[in-house]
């Protein structure tokens, strides 16, 4: 078989003019999931320069819900885009220095675009069906990648600005950019592609990620999580190992500031005044769900050690071996007053995999960082 | 408009750059290697599997289907083809874990039918519409 040539290719659907509206509908998903995870990555960190506001307590769950549906609906986008430029992958070289190293340049540009681009959208939604196979950090590849992916979108925005600017003032049926011999009329319209290609793509979104959205979580027939068990559970007891120390009588939740100390076993704790809080946990992982939580108040408990407001506090797990089992509340989180250590969710006690014998749960905090199994709280 | 691309280029290579520096710095070389096998099998599986199936779909049906009946293939293509491989990770059950119900928890593969029924509905009406306005167009020319 003889490799094609760029001419190869005659249909006149691969053209700028199809290129650069589903370019654009990519870009803006890229950037919505750029901006979002950048949130959701800052929100994650121990240290945060400026606090994150604890108000609206759903922020976070709109945030990252977004940044989960952008990435997928950016999968039949993205697959469409490459169908739209494959061509160019035939593109010859130009044989002159000069003229082959700034090609060279846009090339490798591409390819990286490219590559990335499949890497994030695959990594992203493998995490979302929580199958890891690989050996690197999940968390720290597609935070560097998203880097490169947006760095080398720009530079392609920036070579292609004029092309994309003819193509998007154009109109769709407009041939200026195309290749002359791409004239084959395809089986359907550009128009048509280009309805094929969002319904795509909205459909993928909402098929793998509304799954726990009340009303219509049922039909997303591909989503990892339902509502069917009540609110999902990422790790369990069992997984996390912590199912004896959690159920043992000589547990004890741990109130540290300074010098000061305090010891609370579970029945102090439900002695003391109960509060609920309407809240979501919503996980990195998109899915988010919204549960009533009853339990003392973060602040009382603070109270009992003398600490003063406007401080950080560490909340520690009785599990040992997570990132997530030893973080920092922020002290506009710690001192508001619908953050809890919960002891019950809709009006049963606290299951064991959801936390028991004692969580926390705050406002507008991502899912991984509402720490189950509460051990330990020490004011910073 | 030069400015403007000649500073969108500068702040992508700084991208990329910090992206890289990232990605280097933040874990061991058996991992870095790792990423680096992925990125390379990424291009290869789309431009070298997908993309060339792709096209030998297209070539297929340009040659044995009348144009209404592509028309109808085209459609069902374009939105099943995406979501039959969004639906891989959930239709393998790769992540399940024998200890958590609340994961996983649908018949993935009915839905992914259920799917594909409405697809191939949505393709029939696309080549019954082309045939219609076809004869539409042929009554026209004869009356």
């Amino acid at each position: 078989m003889r490799i094609p040539s760029e001419d190869s290719f005659t249909s006149r659907l691969r053209s700028a003019a199809v290129a650069a509206r589903v370019g654009l509908w990519l870009g803006i998903c890229f950037g919505v999931a750029l901006a979002t995870g950048l949130i959701s990555h800052y929100a994650q960190g121990d240290s945060q320069p400026v606090p994150l506001p604890t108000s609206p307590s759903w922020l976070y769950q709109v945030t990252q819900g977004l940044h989960v549906v952008a990435g997928t609906a950016a999968i039949p986008l993205l697959l469409v885009k490459l169908w739209v430029v494959f061509p160019k992958l035939f593109q010859p070289v130009p044989r002159q220095v000069r003229e082959a190293l700034p090609t060279a340049l846009e090339r490798g540009s591409i390819a990286i675009l490219v590559s990335t681009s499949l890497v994030q959208l695959t990594t992203g939604l493998l995490n979302v069906a929580q199958w890891y196979p690989w050996g690197f950090s999940f968390r720290t590849t597609h935070y560097a990648l998203a880097f490169v992916a947006v760095g080398a979108l720009l530079v392609h925005i920036a070579v292609k600005l004029p092309v994309i600017r003819d193509a998007l003032t154009g109109d769709v049926d407009d041939t200026a950019h195309d290749r002359p011999n791409a004239r084959a009329a395809g089986p359907v319209s550009r128009r048509g592609v280009l309805v094929l290609a969002g319904t795509s793509a909205l459909a993928a979104a909402f098929l793998y990620t509304a799954g726990t959205v009340p009303g219509v979580g049922r039909i997303a027939a591909l989503s990892s999580r339902s509502r069917k068990h009540g609110i999902p559970i990422n790790r369990t007891a069992h997984s996390a190992r912590v199912v004896a120390a959690a159920s043992s009588s000589a547990y004890r939740l741990e109130l540290v500031h300074g010098a000061t100390s305090r010891a609370l076993s579970r029945e102090d704790l439900v002695a003391m005044e109960q509060r609920t809080s309407t809240l979501p946990i919503a996980c990195v992982e998109g899915w988010s769900a919204t549960g009533e939580w009853r339990g003392v108040r973060l602040r009382d408990l603070l109270d009992l050690i003398d600490a003063p407001t406007g401080r950080d506090v560490r909340i520690r797990s009785i599990q040992t071996f997570s990132a997530s089992a030893d973080t920092v509340l922020p002290a506009n989180f710690a001192d508001d007053d619908r953050t809890l250590m919960a002891l019950e969710l809709d009006g049963e006690t606290l299951s064991m995999d959801h936390g028991y014998p004692v969580r926390l749960i705050a406002p507008d905090r991502p899912g991984v960082m509402q720490t189950k199994w509460v051990s330990r709280i020490e004011v910073l | 408009m030069r400015g403007m691309r000649g500073g969108l280029i500068a702040l992508g290579a700084v991208g990329m750059a910090y992206g890289a520096w990232l990605l280097l710095s933040r874990q061991d070389l058996g991992q870095i290697v790792e990423v680096a096998l992925w990125l390379a099998a990424a291009v290869v599986i789309h431009d070298g599997i997908l993309a060339p199936a792709v096209l030998a779909l297209g070539w297929l049906g340009g040659r044995l289907l009348p144009r209404a009946v592509a028309r109808g293939a085209v459609t069902v293509l374009v939105l099943l083809g995406p979501i039959v491989l969004v639906a891989i990770p959930v239709l393998g059950r790769f992540g399940a874990k024998p200890d958590n119900p609340t994961l996983l928890d649908r018949d993935y593969t009915q839905g992914l039918l259920g799917f594909a029924v409405l697809c191939v509905c949505a393709g029939v009406a696309v080549a019954l519409g082309e045939l219609r306005s076809r004869q539409r167009t042929v009554e026209e020319e004869q009356s």
